[in-house]
């Protein structure tokens, strides 16, 4: 199998969760919910190194966690931009395999096996992605169109991409002035059409991102990682 | 090649469990025994399973210093399979007697020394899964008037291993409490001097539980405050 690199986007601030912590911080049964995401790349021999993007106030405490929690894994924390696309550009200039993968911290329910399958498969670029199980139009104010859902998908990290690509499509977006793209598969393709291949994602990878997301996610780890 | 940690294996339930698990547990190939005396360490080992390979190592757990420099010194040389901790202590006073001094030794060796040797063998299990088995008492689960120190200790054991049996469950690394009663041990003479030590129960006793434990099939035990007590008949 390939190696890889890897992006850990670990911008969160804690506003919507509306705590004084980032979200990455938060304990999740016991460890920092940024904790649960690199002990499960820990083993993966595959991914060679991991850029991790946060804020810069919190480098010192991420690469403390990484100290206690005896991580091994060649890992450079990074301060991150003011968007989530210009902290992916940045980190991007630090990756030195051709293909890596982009996760984030704040989705600590992802499986060994969900990065597997996505490094094993021999497309270059990958997304996950859940069926959208309810109705979406389109509308400001009021409904301007009827939208089939069945030709749309909730993207869902992590995603793989080839590196030479996205960075193509990034300086693109910069040249540009596009700055609004909040993750990184619509920016390639939109850049370039790129094949991007669709696989299911799982509808437990939750992102947590409110207070509600951080009531539940307990559960879904009681239910999903030690089986109770 | 698994390793045991015996902390308090000088005497009483511990030296108890080291002899029983050299005798009966063949996944054991090395024990690691703590406790202050070497000399009662070494008598200790006198008595287990010549096969077994055995490591000596004295720690002062009211001393939290010097336990920390020694641990980091065990930890650097090895890993941990199953930890047994083991070591006690009781200075049995009312309320208006204990003195900060006591309750602080208390808690260092019953609870703090389990906390830093606990965290320890968990930075080496993290990866391959393990078992601790944390011994507690039936003083920690009711009133003990006279043992304030004592009993709420052991309620912070009781309550440290329930924790981190959920805390380490990802980790395949499982977490026990064994809470004995009344048994006959030095410690026990403290608290009932005038209790004849052949009515209670045993060290061997309480190791037979330990014992029992470390097989797979006691992994579904995890989590548990074993409580341990002699069936008494009175007719």
């Amino acid at each position: 199998m390939k190696k890889t690199s890897m992006i850990l986007l670990a911008g969160g601030q804690g506003t919507r969760m509306k705590q004084d912590i980032p979200k990455q911080f938060l304990l999740l049964y016991g460890r920092p919910i940024i904790v649960h995401v690199l002990e499960k790349i820990e083993h993966i021999p595959e991914i060679e190194e991991v850029v991790i993007s946060c804020p810069e106030q919190y480098i010192e405490r991420t690469l403390e966690l990484i100290e206690v929690y005896g991580l091994k894994k060649n890992i450079l924390c990074i301060a991150g931009g003011e968007t989530r696309q210009e902290s992916t550009f940045k980190a991007l200039e630090h990756v030195r395999n051709e293909s890596v993968i982009i996760h984030e911290a704040a989705r600590p329910f992802v499986t060994v096996s969900d990065f597997m399958n996505i490094m094993k498969d021999s497309e270059e670029n990958i997304t996950y992605a859940l069926d959208i199980p309810f109705t979406v139009l389109k509308g400001e104010g009021y409904i301007i169109e009827n939208l089939k859902r069945s030709e749309l998908i909730n993207v869902q990290l992590p995603q793989k991409f080839n590196v030479s690509e996205l960075k193509s499509a990034h300086n693109w977006a910069v040249a540009n002035n596009k700055n609004s793209f909040t993750e990184d598969a619509s920016l390639l393709f939109e850049h370039s059409g790129a094949s991007i291949k669709i696989m299911k994602g799982n509808d437990y990878n939750l992102k947590i991102t409110t207070p509600f997301d951080f009531k539940i996610a307990p559960t879904i780890y009681q239910e999903y990682f030690i089986g109770e | 090649m698994k390793t045991c940690i015996i902390s308090g294996a000088s005497k009483g339930i511990g030296r108890a469990i080291a002899i029983e698990l050299s005798k009966s547990e063949r996944s054991i190939e090395k024990f690691i025994l703590i406790s202050r005396s070497i000399t009662e360490l070494e008598k200790t080992k006198g008595f287990m399973d010549t096969s077994s390979l055995v490591e000596l190592y004295s720690i002062d757990f009211a001393n939290i210093e010097e336990t920390q420099e020694q641990l980091a010194s065990l930890f650097k040389d090895n890993d941990a399979d199953i930890l047994i901790n083991c070591a006690g202590y009781v200075e049995p006073r009312s309320i208006l007697e204990t003195t900060i001094e006591n309750w602080e030794t208390t808690f260092k060796v019953n609870v703090s020394s389990m906390f830093l040797i606990t965290k320890e063998a968990v930075k080496t299990m993290k990866s391959s899964g393990g078992k601790i088995i944390n011994i507690s008492s039936t003083a920690g689960m009711s009133a003990r008037p006279g043992w304030s120190a004592y009993a709420a200790s052991k309620a912070a054991v009781i309550n440290f291993s329930e924790t981190l049996s959920e805390e380490l469950k990802e980790y395949g690394i499982k977490v026990y409490c064994v809470s004995p009663g009344r048994c006959a041990t030095d410690l026990r003479k403290k608290l009932a001097p005038n209790e004849d030590p052949s009515t209670i129960m045993q060290p061997e006793d309480i190791a037979g539980v330990v014992r029992s434990l470390i097989p797979a099939s006691g992994d579904f035990l995890d989590g548990q405050n074993i409580v341990v007590r002699q069936q008494v008949k009175s007719y």
